[in-house]
This record gives C-alpha cells, sequence and structure tokens, in this order.
C-alpha cells in the first residue's frame, strides 16, 4: 500500500517536469529559422496552392502559442499528429520502435554480462597492471569517434564481404525460412551492436569498478576481512551485495536509453531505427515528430527512474523507511 | 627503455628523410576494350492478337526470372497514391505502378503512346484511343471510363498534389475532358497549350478503387493508399505492382501478371519477377552496398567514378557514361529592391546598386574558373554550363558560346560602371562603398561548400570582399523564399530536359521559386525589370505554340536573355555515370531515359 | 596540491605519455603560424586532392642532396575517367628551413614572414597532401586544432560556474526553491543531450563571423551539460551543509551567497577536478559529430569535426588517407584526456563515481 501511494505521488510529481520539457522543446523548435516546408518549396513542380495547403494544415500559419495549445490539447488526448510529409506520427514510430528495441537490448544485454564481470576484475585487482591495461583499453573505446568507427567498420564488411552493408534485413527476407530469418538479423545485427557495445562496455565497466572499490573500502567489508574470510567469499558474499544498489539506478538509466537511439551509429549503419527517424525529424524541423519523440525520450526518463527507486524500496529496505 | 624507444624513433625519422630520386617506371596502361553496342533502341511496336492491343517489345527475347535491386537516396517513399505524391521518390515509384497514356520515347524525346494506342491532336482537341483488351492486375477491364474519372473526378477537382491540374490551367480555365466510347477519350484545352500533351503522361487511377475514397472527400483522399496500406490493395495497370514496404529499409515490387507488353513469341512481359529499391541515406552507403554486391544499379559521381572505372576490368559490372545530367549548379545575385511591411529595403539599397547592375553580374561571371571548379570539384565529370537549359535538353540554344575565367574583361566591365580598386586593393564603387557581401550556401553538402571557397577566391580576385556563410538548409530555404535577406546564393535545380515549361515557377516573375528577385504574396503586382516582362512573355507564348519549331525560337530568346542578364549565372552540369551489373540483358542506355527506361524488358542472363 | 598532482601523474607510466602528448599537441597549436607552411585559407586550385609532397635526399643521380620537392601536376584522363597526379621533375624546390612565407602575426601580435619549414614561392610543400580545394591539411590541421581543443574548456569554463552555483544554491536553500530548481534541471537533462545539441545548433543565427559561431557553439555545448553537474553538486552540498563550520559561519551571520561560495563550494573542488577533465573529452568528440552533421564549425573555417567530414567518403578512405589524419588527431588527444583524467580522479578521489 505504501508503495502503490508512493509510485502514486512519484506520478502526480512527473506532470510538471513534463510540461517544463514540452514547452522547453516546443518554443525552440519553433523559434527556429527552419521551414519544415523548405523541401517542398524548391520543386519547381510544386505550386502556390500546394504550398499553402500545407502551411495551413501545419499551422505554420499561427501564433506558435496556439500552436503549442493545439499540439498539447491533441497530445494529452493521445493524438501524436501527423508529420510534415502527412504520415501519422503513432505509425511512424510503430515501425520504428521494434528495431531500435532489438539494437539496445542486443547492446545492453551483452555489454552488462561482460562489462559487470570486467569491472569486478578490475576492482579486485586494483591499481594492478591488469586493472591499468583494462583502463587504458576502455578509454580507447571511448576515444573513438562513434560514427567513425562505423564508417570503418562497413568497409571492412565491404573489402570481407564477411558482413552485409547496412540495414537491417536482406531484400529477400519475406521469402526466408524462420532459421533463415533469425541468422539474417543477427548478421545484420553484428556491426552496429559491435559498435555500441565499445561505447558502453567502457563505461559500464568503469562504473561497477567504482561501485565495487567504493563498497570494498567499507567497514563492513574490512570487518568481514579482519573476521579472516577469504577474499573469494568476503567479495561474492558482502561487497557484491552491496554494489547491487548503485547497478540499479543505472539500470533505471539504461531502460530510459531504450529508446532514445544512437542517431550517428544508426546513421552510419542506415539502421532503420528510432535514432535515424529523430535526427531526420529534428534536421527538418519536422515538429509533431519530434516533439513525440522527446516526450516519449522523457517519459521513458522518468519511468526508468521510477522503476529503479521502486526495486531499490524492494530490494533495500533501509531505503524504504527512510523515503516513503 | 625510452632510450631504445627515442633511438628507434630518430633512426626512423632519418630512414624517412632519406629518400632518391629516382623516376618511377612508366606502367603500360592497359586499356580495356568495350564492345560497342552501335544498334539503337527499338521503342516498342503496337500489335493486335485476339482483340487485345498488346505493345510488342523490338528487342531479342530473354528469360524470364530474376530480381533487379537498385535504391533510392534518403528517406523512402511519402506516400504510395501518385497523385499525393509531393517528391521525387514517391512519384517513381508510383510510375512504376501505374501507367500514364502516353510516354517520352527514350531516343528522341518525342511523346509515344503508352496505356494509350494513338492519339491525334488538333489544335485544341487531343483524341485519345485507348487499347482494346487490357486489364488492371486485378482482372478488370481498363477503359475510357477510368481515364475521364481520373482527370475529371481526381486531378481536375483538385485531389491530392494539385500540381497537375494548376499547370493545365490555361488563361483559368481548365481543359474538358469528354468519353466518346469505351475506348475513346477526348480533351480540349481552352487554347492550344503545347505542355498538354506530356501532361498526359500522368498516370490512370482504376476507378473502381479509387471511386470511394473521392466520394468520401479531399481529406480522406490525402491519407488513401499511403505506405501504410497493405500491398494486396493495391491494382496497379504498370509493370510491377507492390509486394512489401519496409519502412526505411526497401520497396519490393513484383510482376504485373497483366500487363500489356509482350515479346516476340507474345509472351508477356516484364521477364522480372521482381523489383526491389533499397532506401539508403546516403551516396557512401549506396557505393557500399553496391560494392558488397547488394545492389544491380547506381548512379556514380566525381571520383568514385575513376574507382568503379578502374574495378570494371575484373569485375561484374559495367560503367555507362550517359552524358550531361539534368543537374545545374548556380549563383544567384538578390535582384530585390522592394521594402518589406516596415518599409526596410530586403537588401541594402547600396548592395542593390550593384547586384541590380548587369555589367556587375557579368564581371561575377567572367571572374569564375568554371574549368577548375569542373576539376576539383566534379573530379573533371561536369561540362561548364552557361544556359538555364541543361545541356541534354532538346530545347537547348547551341548558339550561346562557352568561356573561360577572364579576369581583364571583368576588370573592364566594372569599369564601365564606375567601380575602382583603391589604395588597399579593395573595390569600390562610383559612391565610395567598398564591395562587400555574404555569399551562402547549405551546409554539408560538400560539392556546393568547395564551389563556395572557390567562388570566394574568384571574387576576391576582383577586389569584392566575400563572406562566404555555408547555412542549415532550412534556414537557407527560409531566406530565399520568406525573409529575403541574403546577397549571393549558390544553389541547385533539377531541370527537364524534355519541356522548359517546367521551370515556369523560376523564371515566370511571379512565379514561387523566382529565387533571383522572390515576389512576396504582397509584392505580386509590383515594377518588373524589363528582361522579366520579355521572359514572362516568352515562356507564355512558347506554352501556347504547339510546333516544336516554334517553340524553340522563344525558347531559344530566354535562354538568350538570361545567357546575357545573367539572373542566375550557371556553373556547372555533371555528367551521368552509372555502373550496372553485367547479368542484365537487353540494356540500352540513352542520354534521356538513363539505363533503364526500358524495364520490362531487362532480361537475366544466366552463367 | 597541484604540485602534488602532477608529481603524481608523472609517476604513472601512461599517465605520463598522454601528459607530453598533450603539451606537445597544444604547443604545436599555439606556435601553429610559425609552424605550418601556410595560412588557413592559402589555396592553389591546381593542386585539389595532390598527394603529400615527396621530399628526396637524394637526387636523381645517386647523389645526396639539400631536400628539395617536386610540384605534382595533373591530367584528366578520358578513357578512365579520372585525374591521374605526376610528378612535375621539370623544376626541383628546395626545402627551406626559417625561410620567409605567407606573412603572417605570430601569436596574433607580432607581424612574420617567416616559417619553420617552406619552400620557394612556386614550389607546394604539402606534408600532409591537399584537400578539395587545395589547401594543405598539415597547416589546416595545426589552425584546426586550435578550435577543437579549445572549445571542450571554453565550455567547461561556462558551465562550471553556472552548474555550481545553480546546484550550490538548490541544495542550501532546499525546501521549494530546490523541488523548482531540481525539475528544471532534470526537465533539461530529460531532452536527449545529442537532439538538444542538434536543435539548438540549427538555430543559431546564420550570418555570423567564424568567432561568433564558435562562442556560440561553446554556449551550446555548456547549455547542455550544465543540468547533470548542477545535479551532482546540489547532491554534495546537501551533505556538506549540515557540517559544522558551516553552521558556525551561519551563526556569525555571513550572507547566504558568501556561504555557498566561500563554505560551501571550495569543498566540491576534487569533484570539479575530475569531472572536468573527464568532460573534455565528450565535448571534443560533440563537436566531431556537429561538424559530422554540417552544424558545428563552417567552411572555410577548419576544425578537425569538419575536417573529418570530407574524409567520410569512401573513395577519400581509400584514395586519399591523409584526410583521416583529423580523425587520428581527435582519437589521440582524447585517449590522452581521458588517461589523464583517470589518474587524476584516482590520486584526488578513488571512489569517485565519475564516469
Amino acid at each position: 500500500m505504501q508503495i502503490l501511494l508512493y509510485i502514486l505521488k512519484r506520478i502526480i510529481q512527473t506532470i510538471p517536469l513534463l510540461i517544463i520539457v514540452s514547452l522547453i522543446s516546443f518554443f525552440i523548435i519553433r523559434l527556429s529559422p527552419v521551414d519544415p516546408l523548405a523541401e517542398l518549396r524548391l520543386n519547381p513542380s510544386v505550386s502556390k496552392e500546394t504550398l499553402q495547403k500545407e502551411t495551413e494544415r501545419l499551422g505554420l500559419d499561427k501564433p506558435i502559442i496556439v500552436q503549442y495549445g493545439k499540439w498539447a490539447k491533441s497530445f494529452i488526448k493521445g493524438d501524436l499528429g501527423v508529420t510534415s510529409n502527412g504520415e501519422r506520427v503513432s505509425t511512424k514510430l510503430k515501425e520504428r520502435i521494434p528495431n531500435t528495441l532489438l539494437l539496445t537490448v542486443v547492446v545492453i544485454f551483452l555489454s552488462w554480462i561482460v562489462g559487470i564481470p570486467l569491472g569486478i576484475l578490475a576492482a579486485v585487482n586494483w591499481k594492478t597492471p591488469f586493472d591499468r591495461i583494462l583502463t587504458v583499453l576502455t578509454s580507447i573505446g571511448m576515444a573513438i569517434p562513434s560514427f567513425f568507427f562505423a564508417v570503418l567498420l562497413l568497409i571492412f564488411a565491404v573489402k570481407t564481404g564477411w558482413f552485409p552493408v547496412g540495414g537491417l534485413t536482406s531484400s529477400n527476407f519475406l521469402e526466408m525460412s524462420f532459421p533463415q530469418k533469425f541468422w539474417d538479423i543477427t548478421h545484420h545485427l553484428i556491426l552496429p551492436v559491435t559498435v555500441l557495445f565499445t561505447i558502453s562496455l567502457a563505461g559500464l565497466q568503469r562504473q561497477m569498478r567504482a561501485n565495487l572499490l567504493d563498497v570494498l573500502d567499507g567497514d563492513y567489508v574490512k570487518f568481514a576481512r579482519a573476521k579472516g574470510l577469504s577474499e573469494t567469499k568476503v567479495i561474492f558474499k558482502h561487497a557484491l551485495r552491496n554494489a547491487v544498489n548503485p547497478l540499479i539506478t543505472l539500470l533505471g538509466f539504461e531502460f530510459a536509453g531504450l529508446l532514445s537511439g544512437a542517431a550517428l551509429t544508426e546513421y552510419v549503419f542506415q539502421y532503420p531505427g528510432l535514432g535515424r527517424l529523430i535526427l531526420e525529424a529534428v534536421l527538418k524541423s519536422d515538429i509533431n515528430l519530434v516533439m513525440a519523440s522527446l516526450m516519449m525520450g522523457a517519459i521513458m526518463l522518468i519511468a526508468g527512474n521510477l522503476i529503479a527507486d521502486i526495486l531499490l524500496i524492494i530490494t533495500d529496505p533501509r531505503i524504504r523507511g527512510g523515503q516513503a | 627503455m625510452y632510450v631504445i624507444i627515442v633511438l628507434v624513433l630518430v633512426l626512423a625519422f632519418c630512414r624517412a628523410c632519406i629518400r632518391a630520386d629516382v623516376p618511377e617506371e612508366q606502367k603500360p596502361i592497359l586499356r580495356y576494350k568495350i564492345e560497342d553496342e552501335s544498334t539503337s533502341y527499338q521503342t516498342e511496336k503496337n500489335v493486335t492478337i485476339n482483340g487485345v492491343d498488346y505493345l510488342e517489345s523490338q528487342l531479342p527475347n530473354g528469360k524470364f526470372g530474376g530480381t533487379f535491386v537498385t535504391s533510392t537516396i534518403g528517406e523512402g517513399p511519402k506516400t504510395f497514391n501518385p497523385f499525393n505524391a509531393k517528391d521525387n521518390i514517391s512519384s517513381a515509384m508510383s510510375e512504376i505502378m501505374y501507367d500514364g497514356l502516353v510516354t517520352t520515347d527514350p531516343e528522341t524525346g518525342e511523346t509515344i503512346p503508352k496505356l494509350a494506342k494513338s492519339f491525334t491532336v488538333n489544335g485544341c482537341e487531343y483524341l485519345i484511343n485507348l487499347r482494346k483488351g487490357l486489364k488492371w492486375s486485378d482482372g478488370k477491364p481498363i477503359t475510357a471510363d477510368d481515364v475521364v474519372f481520373t482527370w475529371q473526378n481526381i486531378i481536375f477537382d483538385g485531389y491530392g498534389n494539385t500540381s497537375t491540374r494548376d499547370s493545365v490551367v490555361i488563361e483559368g480555365k481548365l481543359p474538358t475532358v469528354e468519353k466518346i466510347d469505351d475506348y475513346t477519350v477526348k480533351f480540349v484545352t481552352p487554347k492550344p497549350f503545347a505542355p498538354f500533351l506530356r501532361m498526359l503522361s500522368s498516370p490512370i487511377a482504376p476507378k473502381h478503387i479509387f471511386q470511394t475514397a473521392v466520394n468520401r472527400g479531399k481529406e480522406y483522399f490525402d491519407g488513401f493508399l499511403s505506405t501504410n496500406t497493405e500491398p494486396k490493395e493495391f491494382v496497379t495497370s504498370g509493370a510491377f505492382r507492390l509486394k512489401e514496404y519496409v519502412p526505411a529499409q526497401r520497396v519490393v515490387f513484383e510482376k504485373n501478371p497483366n500487363y500489356y507488353v509482350i515479346n516476340k513469341n507474345g509472351e508477356k512481359l516484364p521477364y522480372l519477377d521482381k523489383l526491389v529499391y533499397l532506401i539508403v541515406g546516403d551516396i557512401n552507403n549506396q557505393v557500399l552496398k553496391f560494392e558488397g554486391g547488394e545492389l544491380d544499379e547506381i548512379s556514380l559521381q566525381g571520383s568514385n567514378v575513376a574507382r568503379f572505372k578502374e574495378m570494371e576490368k575484373h569485375s561484374d559490372f559495367r560503367v555507362y557514361n550517359i552524358g550531361p545530367d539534368t543537374g545545374t549548379m548556380y549563383i544567384a545575385m538578390n535582384m530585390n529592391n522592394r521594402t518589406d511591411e516596415n518599409g526596410k529595403f530586403y537588401v541594402n539599397p547600396v548592395k542593390q546598386r550593384w547586384f541590380q547592375d548587369k555589367n556587375f553580374r557579368q564581371a561575377v561571371d567572367y571572374a569564375l574558373d568554371r574549368k577548375n571548379m569542373v576539376f576539383n570539384i566534379a573530379n573533371g565529370l561536369a561540362e561548364p554550363l552557361f544556359t538555364p537549359e541543361t545541356l541534354n535538353s532538346i530545347f537547348l540554344n547551341k548558339n550561346l558560346p562557352a568561356y573561360g575565367k577572364d579576369i581583364k574583361k571583368s576588370e573592364e566591365l566594372l569599369k564601365k560602371s564606375g567601380f575602382r580598386r583603391d589604395k588597399a586593393g579593395h573595390l569600390v564603387d562610383k559612391y565610395g562603398n567598398h564591395v562587400e557581401f555574404d555569399l551562402y550556401t547549405n551546409a554539408g553538402n560538400t560539392e556546393r561548400e568547395a564551389i563556395g571557397v572557390m567562388v570566394k577566391q574568384d571574387l576576391e580576385d576582383l577586389g569584392m570582399k566575400v563572406n562566404f556563410k555555408p547555412i542549415e538548409f532550412n534556414s537557407l530555404v527560409n531566406k530565399l523564399m520568406a525573409t529575403l535577406d541574403w546577397d549571393m546564393v549558390i544553389m541547385g535545380f533539377t531541370g527537364s530536359p524534355l519541356e522548359p515549361n517546367g521551370g515556369k515557377n523560376v523564371w515566370l516573375s511571379d512565379g514561387t521559386l523566382h529565387i533571383f528577385n522572390q515576389r512576396l504574396e504582397k509584392d505580386l503586382s509590383s515594377k518588373r525589370y524589363p528582361f522579366e516582362n520579355r521572359i514572362d512573355y516568352l515562356y507564355n507564348q512558347g506554352a501556347l505554340a504547339t510546333k516544336f519549331e516554334d517553340r524553340k525560337k522563344f525558347y531559344d530568346e530566354y535562354q538568350e536573355i538570361v545567357y546575357d542578364e545573367k539572373p542566375l549565372i550557371y556553373i556547372y552540369s555533371p555528367i551521368r555515370i552509372v555502373a550496372l551489373r553485367n547479368k542484365f540483358k537487353n540494356i540500352y542506355p540513352t542520354s534521356l531515359g538513363g539505363v533503364t527506361h526500358n524495364l520490362e524488358e531487362i532480361y537475366i542472363e544466366d552463367k | 596540491m597541484i604540485k602534488d598532482l602532477i608529481k603524481q601523474l608523472m609517476q604513472d607510466k601512461f599517465a605520463r605519455i598522454a601528459l607530453i602528448v598533450l603539451i606537445l599537441i597544444y604547443t604545436a597549436l599555439l606556435f601553429a603560424d610559425f609552424i605550418a607552411p601556410y595560412t588557413i585559407d592559402f589555396s592553389d586550385r591546381t593542386m585539389a586532392y595532390v598527394p603529400p609532397s615527396k621530399i628526396f635526399t637524394i637526387d636523381e643521380n645517386g647523389k645526396f642532396s639539400k631536400p628539395y620537392t617536386y610540384n605534382y601536376k595533373r591530367e584528366f584522363d578520358d578513357t578512365d575517367l579520372k585525374i591521374v597526379y605526376t610528378l612535375d621533375r621539370s623544376q626541383k624546390h628546395y626545402v627551406k628551413f626559417f625561410a620567409k612565407g605567407q606573412p603572417y602575426k605570430f601569436l596574433g601580435l607580432i607581424p612574420m614572414k617567416r616559417h619553420l619549414i617552406t619552400t620557394d614561392n612556386d614550389g607546394r610543400l604539402f606534408l600532409l597532401g591537399a584537400d578539395i580545394n587545395g589547401r594543405d591539411v598539415f597547416s589546416r590541421l595545426l589552425f584546426g586544432g586550435r578550435i577543437s581543443m579549445t572549445i571542450g574548456f571554453l565550455a567547461l569554463f561556462v558551465l562550471f560556474p553556472i552548474g555550481l552555483l545553480y546546484g550550490g544554491i538548490a541544495g542550501y536553500l532546499g525546501g521549494k526553491t530546490d523541488i523548482i530548481m531540481m525539475r528544471f534541471a532534470e526537465a533539461v537533462m530529460c531532452i536527449p543531450s545529442f537532439y538538444l545539441l542538434i536543435i539548438l545548433a540549427s538555430i543559431l543565427p546564420s550570418g555570423m563571423t567564424s568567432v561568433q559561431r564558435f562562442l556560440l557553439i561553446v554556449i551550446i555545448l555548456a547549455l547542455i551539460g550544465w543540468a547533470g553537474f548542477a545535479r551532482v553538486v546540489r547532491g554534495m552540498v546537501l551533505s556538506i551543509k549540515n557540517q559544522e563550520y558551516v553552521q558556525a559561519a551561519k551563526s556569525i551571520g555571513a550572507s547566504r551567497l558568501r556561504i555557498i561560495v566561500k563554505h560551501i563550494l571550495p569543498q566540491t573542488t576534487s569533484f570539479v577536478i575530475v569531472a572536468m577533465t573527464l568532460s573534455v573529452p565528450s565535448y571534443i568528440l560533440s563537436e566531431s559529430g556537429l561538424s559530422f552533421l554540417g552544424l558545428g564549425i563552417q567552411q572555410p573555417d577548419a576544425s578537425w569535426g569538419n575536417m573529418l567530414k570530407e574524409a567520410q567518403e569512401y573513395t577519400n578512405i581509400i584514395y586519399r588517407p591523409w584526410l583521416l589524419t583529423p580523425g587520428f588527431l581527435i582519437f589521440v588527444a582524447v585517449l590522452a584526456f581521458n588517461l589523464i583524467g583517470d589518474t587524476i580522479r584516482d590520486v584526488l578521489d578513488p571512489k569517485s563515481k565519475v564516469r
């Protein structure tokens, strides 16, 4: 019951946050000199009447505050509006969400099962050459501009012919049997996953290392050591259990990042994900699409934090007493 | 340890410093022989078998089956409804599925029958005879009802994108369309109007499918046959019909079993089972996909051409040089002399005096080093351009000579208008103002940015001060179309090689793309420059004349005016190069149609 | 403390190398005018895309000679449709050190003509080849580096005071002010930073001088970073404000701002230093990402990001690998910053959770 009340309170708290986010983004976008109809205007075969019709349809002839009001009203009703091409924003997002989810889930899964153990190993072997080398390697992973890494991998794919050049499925995907389909998607995913994995692995490994170092410094660990427990036992029985809390918070953040997409990587690999969609929408100032995706990002972030907090309450009774 | 590393580095440096000057031996250049297919393309002919009016392919018979994979750059189609298409990709996709009454001969550029069996033009009257026995992909017959419905109820009544309708309005009146019998339709234009015949290439819609959408109103029609529609619901007349659309990835078309083109054995074409358009984001990815074997055809530009040419010798594709493309690149100066609502000039009056001075514009033109622009930026694969009609246009005025950079001539022209150099070498006008202005282009376009850098240098040779400012594309368009506060810009258009009237939005003085002197709604009746009036006249007359020779006279003069007045200074037109896999046969590239204009006749030869 | 820090840094092998690399880079950038053979906008359009100049020390007769180079000449081969570059062996151009070349202002003050390395006026010494406009890549790397390597620092100098003050005030005052201020900061954080970056960059008014554009990009980068930073500062302040000496300052009636600035914020110094060194590289990467999309520093100005953009083209990577050098430099600089940042963190704040 207490937890439910807490959740309710948190949800109510998010409403002003969402209003601020939408106001900031809406005004920045609309105040920009970018014209969503630019492409049409420069097309010699598009007539004046068509342009006029488009302007009215998108409400570009009205003051910004009216536009915002219109947008907010339909947003509350659950209507995300249409893109500047006249397609429904909701269907547009629906097309891309599964693809982005697939990519991010795979990346998160891989980087957690590799990053967490590496973080533990580094912390346990703190200040040894092993730790130093790992740090340098992760630094290297963080130092390559992601788009550049992606371009190099694509060239690698062409030169060796081992991997398909971007995209998510082959052109004869429809006719494939299930195992073939599965392999086809896996095959296409390998390169983009490699890029994103390299980046997120570095961060995760460092985070885990820092967390564990923090815990290993704690009194109860010192106490456990003093009791004469073996180092393995100290780490797995006492330290790790306490290093879990920050990880739960981190999991919340990862959840938030599920749908924000990796624009540059998706762009270079021509991956049909949300990141590329939003990037193109932002560049074109396609307001409904941008707003919908920004709001989605904000809601995911809030939800992620909320889930993390709830998990913390469940796993750690101390917090329950203090916060709720 | 460190000593060793440093030592190694120093030694490596010394080794690198010592290099002998030995001329490389000239490698014998292997010239790759291209067997020349001198036979030109044979247009399909009408034949009637069992009361059905087919088109018969005149090319060698081929094998059935296989897939052709090509690509489109950008976000992919936005609709599959041919009447809603506003962008090139959507129109291209719908043109694959829906044939028009007429089409263009890829060799000569003449208008030839397509869905129509034949047509006769008599002044304002266009009599169209349809083919008998043709069927839509769902088996229903194609009749005059479909044609009348398409033109009257969709186009003339203003459904979807009204651009087609707007461009056939002649002096405020629409043409009429009338069914004579099941297979004959008559169009009547209010006045003789030459571009109308080519407009008849607009797709024809199946009445039994579109009728309900039209009944439900324009708003419903805008979303009709969108990209979310089930592929099964498409009923088409073209060689292919939609099979699958995967957003941001590809569009797959399959063969239309009822298509009306047959080969000499009487078998129904197309040969290919499937046609796939991959949706790719940029040229880089396209090139990579071709090399990775995922694409069968690609248009090449710049330095890629040389590489493909080199690879051609030991690869399974051929590189075709199709000649000048329809793309153009130009510099425009803002010749606007009006004020905005607050009485403020869009263009600073000091600068107005320069940009409205013909000598100044010509001086800029003569200062441009087109040769090196072609060399550096287009890798030699472009032709300098001096007229608004592209080099492959059938209306090109060939009497206008090309010229190179001529600083002396520029300086003479400037002197005529009272410009002079001050002590520091800056150009000043006769009132003592320093000549300094902004040059814009869209940021992120490497080609235009590089041209901008060169133009800036060329003009600085004359003592002008040019602030080169690449800005974001959308902001740039806003400047050009709405706020009008710009001085000079580098932009490009895609022209039509067949119909100059397509450029009327650019050249008519009240056009929506009259870029060098854009008139906003409130300025539509403002004063014209004499040459603008003349071009207005020529454009209108050119459209009303019907014989090619008569029209050419009008369009020749308009090109002469642009050549002389330089409202737009054209820079170059790229050459179109296409690479295509060798396994495809019946390939007859033409300058107007490209490589795959006869898609239904192309087949795959097995090895 | 600083001395201590440097000593500790020099003890670590990786950090020492990184520090030396960074010092080398920054020195080169400082004296860019002198080191570069050409000015930033010098171009020879007949030399577009020429490969790096070949420097010879043994002449055609097999004898040692002063180092010299040849110019390239190019021809269009219309059967192969490509441009062929060959050495123009008709004239030798000797490489000269400390000789006169393009005029410039040394450190922006003293007019000078001498360059570290140059060649005679007709010769072209392009140590790392030329770009599409026939500009010397080596020279532009030096000038572009000035922008790329300082933009991150400048952004930090803008955002840290904002973040410190904002977080400090929110944390110290608490209550409703804290809630409102933090909600606003969270709202800014909710917008994915990369998209916020693009949105902000695309609304930059056109028609700015390159300096203005540079400064605005700095401000944009700062606008994105401050919120997260302010939140961490607030957390730290919350725990500091109840310490005894703060209470003591309060009781003697120091003003609130004074308490925040004088007593609380200094406690966060080590965190600030660690966060700063660790966020410089991310700003360098952000700038290159922006330039990749054409929203960063614009032509004809140079930055490593916009120079790398030219190298994105597949053919350029294969045929003109010298265009990749900015990417390599970004990599080296970011790596060096990361290594130093790691070491500093281990020294100052071994338990820090800053990534």
